[in-house]
């Protein structure tokens, strides 16, 4: 079992062992660790037990909590480290066996947790910080005609958009010197991009010729040619 | 035809006795596979190297084959093209055989891993990836995630929960939210774009990433031409900061895209004038 031993001007004051999921530190009675001086907040800093290991959490209070002299707002605690909480100091320590689990499980670290216990510990940290989880949406890209076309709006549901002449293009342009694939819209990481594919036909957006890569902003407005369109995101349906 | 040069390397690292990362490199199709395995014992080393297996070779066989996409192991994705559904579905079907096997076998349970596929083709690059190996793409001397991370610490970023330098040292860092292997069914991230000249592209499991931040690859990524060169350097800058996991990098440069796109309708008297086909 794992210990905290609470030490105030180098002597050990208390000892607390490990016998529940967490272990609360803070000036408020309610606290399992309690230390009463001005320096530490009512609820202070939290220790939770995570299968094997145990993982410091500073609950934003006002003075801090170091680790080993180190400001820290989660920390994973290790075998004799130091916990400084004003000038209390706290050092955790594990049994010898746990220190054994502990070495094993730091060569293999990567875990899994199901989509329940992610979600969950997810929704636990936001209502920590008072903030709402709803579930989050995907951004979903339109593009909308601005040329008095016929071709109004479109939803670029595809990963890649080609947008040329070609019978196969999500997005069809005439005109004469329209290659069949003049420009490609795709869905990545970091947000929708539009590449020009190096045919002649000019490529601008808002106003600017484009020979390569952008990302696309809501409302940029794109001219292919004498086409002209506006992109924007609106809100999908889907959930990530 | 696209001209590609591209080299894979993998590393023990210097802290570990095994390595449980797998690769796979095809030119000649485009493909490029890594994958960073998880389980006590060896069971990490077989299920990287069952889900390599799985999806070049499944790949390999339905582009032989020109399968249909309604023939394939799940159903298929309509916005993708044919070749981002063999990848979606190829690695569905390991995540299956994974998950079957840690089931069946005492001494698979538990197993799992990572992945992230890329093909480069002349007229689409596609990237897939589960858990936090990544895909990276460097064009204009820039760099770009084309990858998304399943783990906590991506997922605090994104809902505010934690700031960005938080995240670089969180204890969360290694806790995966989907890897292939623990669920029957997978969600898998796809993104295709266009490829332009001169790209190059970067899959890595985390034994870099760990120790070696975005600015600094990029940087790494553009100190010379030579794929194998710059993937020997990646690694060895990994061990350098202390090797304390895998490492497994394989860079892919487009040397030429070839003449697919003829430009309006001239560049045909323009190619033939200039001697080209």
């Amino acid at each position: 079992m794992a210990r905290v031993i609470l030490v105030f001007n180098k002597k050990v004051i208390k000892e607390y062992p490990f016998t529940k999921e967490n272990l609360t530190i803070g000036r408020n009675e309610e606290n399992d660790i309690v230390i009463d001086n001005l320096a530490v907040s009512g609820l202070h800093a939290r220790i939770d037990k995570s299968g094997g290991t145990y993982i410091l959490t500073d609950l934003q209070s006002t003075n801090g909590t170091f680790v080993n002299d180190k400001a820290i707002t989660s920390h994973r605690l290790q075998h004799k480290d130091k916990i400084a909480v004003g000038k209390h100091l706290l050092f955790f320590a594990m049994s010898q066996e746990e220190q054994a689990k502990a070495k094993e499980a730091e060569l293999d670290r990567t875990m899994i947790l199901d989509t329940a216990q992610h979600k969950e510990l997810l929704e636990k940290q936001a209502k920590e910080k008072g903030m709402e989880v709803s579930a989050q949406k995907e951004r979903l890209g339109v593009i909308s005609f601005i040329d008095g076309s016929s071709q109004g709006e479109i939803k670029l549901t595809k990963k890649l958009t080609k947008i040329g002449k070609a019978d196969t293009s999500e997005v069809r342009l005439g005109g004469m010197f329209m290659p069949p694939t003049a420009a490609t819209i795709s869905r990545r990481p970091n947000g929708y991009a539009i590449t020009a594919t190096g045919g002649r036909t000019k490529i601008k957006v808002n106003n600017e010729t484009i020979t390569d890569s952008r990302f696309l902003n809501d409302f940029d407005t794109i001219e292919i040619g004498s086409h002209k369109f506006q992109f924007y995101s609106q809100e999908s349906e889907e959930e990530k | 035809m696209v001209k590609l040069q591209a080299s894979g390397l993998s590393d023990t690292g210097r802290q570990r006795d095994s390595n449980e990362d797998s690769f796979a490199i095809d030119n000649a199709l485009g493909l490029y596979i890594v994958a960073d395995g998880m389980g006590g014992h060896s069971a990490g080393e077989v299920a990287s190297k069952v889900a390599v297996q799985i999806i070049q070779r499944n790949i390999t066989n339905w582009i032989n084959k020109e399968v249909n996409e309604d023939e394939l192991f799940d159903f298929p994705d309509d916005t993708l093209g044919r070749m981002g559904n063999y990848i979606l579905s190829s690695i569905k079907l390991a995540n299956r055989v994974i998950y079957e096997m840690s089931k069946e076998y005492n001494e698979y349970k538990g197993m799992g891993t990572t992945i992230g596929v890329l093909a480069v083709m002349p007229n689409a690059v596609i990237s897939a990836n589960v858990g936090d190996s990544r895909i990276y793409l460097f064009r204009g001397r820039a760099i770009e995630p084309l990858s998304k991370e399943h783990n906590m610490v991506s997922e605090q970023l994104e809902m505010g929960l934690i700031s960005k330098e938080e995240a670089k040292n969180s204890p969360l860092r290694h806790i995966l939210t989907r890897n292939l292997g623990s669920l029957e069914t997978v969600n898998v991230d796809v993104f295709e774009i266009e490829p332009k000249n001169k790209d190059r592209f970067l899959l890595c499991t985390d034994g870099l990433t760990d120790l070696v931040s975005d600015e600094e690859i990029l940087e790494m990524v553009y100190q010379g031409d030579d794929p194998e060169r710059i993937c020997q350097q990646l690694i060895d800058e990994a061990n350098e900061r202390g090797g304390h996991d895998n490492t497994t990098v394989s860079l892919v440069v487009i040397d030429n895209l070839g003449d697919k796109k003829p430009g309006g309708i001239f560049s045909r008297f323009v190619h033939r004038f200039m001697g080209k086909k």
